[in-house]
C-alpha cells in the first residue's frame, strides 16, 4: 500500500514538473509567451524590433528584451500604470 | 469398439468443423475480394466519368481543329464535317452552358485524367482556359454580395461594454499588451475630450486616422488569436468611430467625463 502510493506520488510530483515548465514561460492571464507579449508592446510602440528572441525578467512587470534585429529594450510598467519601453545601448 | 466410435465421432466432428471453418473463411475472402473489387471500379468509373464530362466540353469548344491534326489524313475531313455538324446546333446555346460547368470543373482534379488520355493538346488548352475564366467571374459576384450584406451589417453588433469585456478577458493578447493598448486609447480618448471641448490642436481627420492605426494595431493583434473578437470589432468600427465623433454620443457614452471600459 505504501510503495502504491508513493509511486502515485512520484507519478503525480513528475506531471505537476513538467506541466509547469511550459506555464512558465507563458502569461497565467493569457496563452501569449512573455516574448511575444513583448513583442507585441514594443511594436506598439512603434519602435525597431523584428522578435523578441529573448527576454530577461528584472522584477515585477519589468523585463529587458533583446530583440532579433539586435535591438535591446527595457519593458515596465511605471507608477501611473502605463507600459514603457526604454531602448537600451 | 466404443472407445474407436466415440474417437471416429470425435474425429468426424473435427472433420466437420474444419470444413466449416474453411468454408467459412472461404465465404469470407470471397466477400472480401468482392468487396474490394467493385470499390475500384466505381472510383475509376467516377473518374473517368468526370475527365469525359470535362473534355466533353472542352472539345465542343476549342480543341477540334487539334483533334482532327493528330488522325490520319483522310479521317480527320470526316470527323472534321461530323463534329461541325455536330456543333452548329450546339455551339451557341451550349457556349454559356460550357461557360458554367466549367467553374465547379476547374480544380486540379481534370487535369491528371485528361493527360493520359489525351495527353498533349487537349489537358493544357482546357486547364488554363477555364481556370482564369471562372475564378474571376465568380469571386467579384461573391464578393459585390457580401460587401453590401456586411456594411447593412455594420451597426447592429455594437456594444461598447461587451466588446470591452471581451478585450479584457481575451487570450489572444499578453498583459503587458493589454496595458499598452489601454494607454494608448486612454491617449486617443483623452484627445477627442480636448476636440470636443474644444481645446485640442488635432483636428478631426488626424483623429480619424490615429484611431484607424489603432483599430489595425487591436486588430492585427486579434486576427490570429480570438478571430471573433477581431469580426467583432471590425463590425462595430464604424459604430465607434460614430460615437466618437459626434459629441453628443460621446457625451451620451459617459466618454467626457473620463470613463473607460
Amino acid at each position: 500500500m505504501t510503495t502504491l502510493r508513493r509511486s502515485l506520488a512520484l507519478v503525480a510530483a513528475t506531471m505537476i514538473s513538467y506541466s509547469g515548465t511550459p506555464l512558465a514561460a507563458e502569461d497565467a492571464a493569457s496563452d501569449v509567451t512573455v516574448a511575444r507579449d513583448l513583442t507585441a508592446v514594443i511594436a506598439l510602440q512603434g519602435l525597431p524590433c523584428g522578435q523578441v528572441v529573448s527576454a530577461t525578467q528584472q522584477g515585477e512587470d519589468d523585463y529587458v528584451a533583446s530583440c532579433q534585429d539586435g535591438n535591446r529594450y527595457r519593458v515596465f510598467v511605471n507608477a501611473e500604470g502605463r507600459v514603457v519601453v526604454e531602448k537600451l545601448d | 469398439m466404443i472407445e474407436r466410435a466415440h474417437w471416429s465421432a470425435a474425429a468426424l466432428g473435427a472433420i466437420a468443423t474444419c470444413c466449416l471453418l474453411g468454408a467459412g473463411c472461404t465465404g469470407v475472402k470471397h466477400a472480401r475480394t468482392a468487396g474490394p473489387v467493385p470499390t475500384p471500379v466505381p472510383a475509376e468509373t467516377m473518374v473517368v466519368t468526370e475527365p469525359s464530362a470535362m473534355s466533353a466540353p472542352e472539345v465542343a469548344a476549342i480543341p477540334q481543329p487539334p483533334v482532327t491534326a493528330p488522325a490520319a489524313a483522310v479521317p480527320p475531313v470526316t470527323a472534321a464535317p461530323r463534329v461541325a455538324a455536330a456543333e452548329p446546333p450546339t455551339s451557341t446555346p451550349p457556349a454559356p452552358k460550357v461557360a458554367i460547368p466549367r467553374p465547379p470543373v476547374m480544380a486540379a482534379a481534370p487535369a491528371p485524367p485528361a493527360l493520359p488520355k489525351a495527353t498533349t493538346v487537349p489537358a493544357p488548352q482546357v486547364v488554363p482556359k477555364a481556370s482564369p475564366v471562372p475564378v474571376p467571374r465568380v469571386v467579384p459576384k461573391a464578393a459585390q454580395v457580401q460587401a453590401p450584406v456586411a456594411s447593412q451589417g455594420t451597426p447592429a453588433p455594437l456594444d461598447l461594454a461587451s466588446l470591452g469585456t471581451r478585450l479584457k478577458q481575451t487570450r489572444a493578447i499578453g498583459v503587458l499588451t493589454k496595458l499598452s493598448l489601454k494607454n494608448q486609447v486612454d491617449d486617443l480618448l483623452e484627445k477627442f475630450r480636448a476636440y470636443h471641448r474644444q481645446q485640442g490642436t488635432a483636428t478631426l481627420p488626424e483623429l480619424r486616422r490615429s484611431y484607424d492605426m489603432l483599430m489595425l494595431k487591436v486588430l492585427s493583434l486579434l486576427q490570429d488569436g480570438d478571430p471573433p473578437l477581431a469580426r467583432d470589432i471590425v463590425q462595430s468600427r464604424a459604430a465607434i468611430w460614430g460615437i466618437l465623433a459626434d459629441p453628443r454620443k460621446f457625451n451620451e457614452a459617459s466618454l467626457m467625463a473620463g470613463a473607460t471600459t
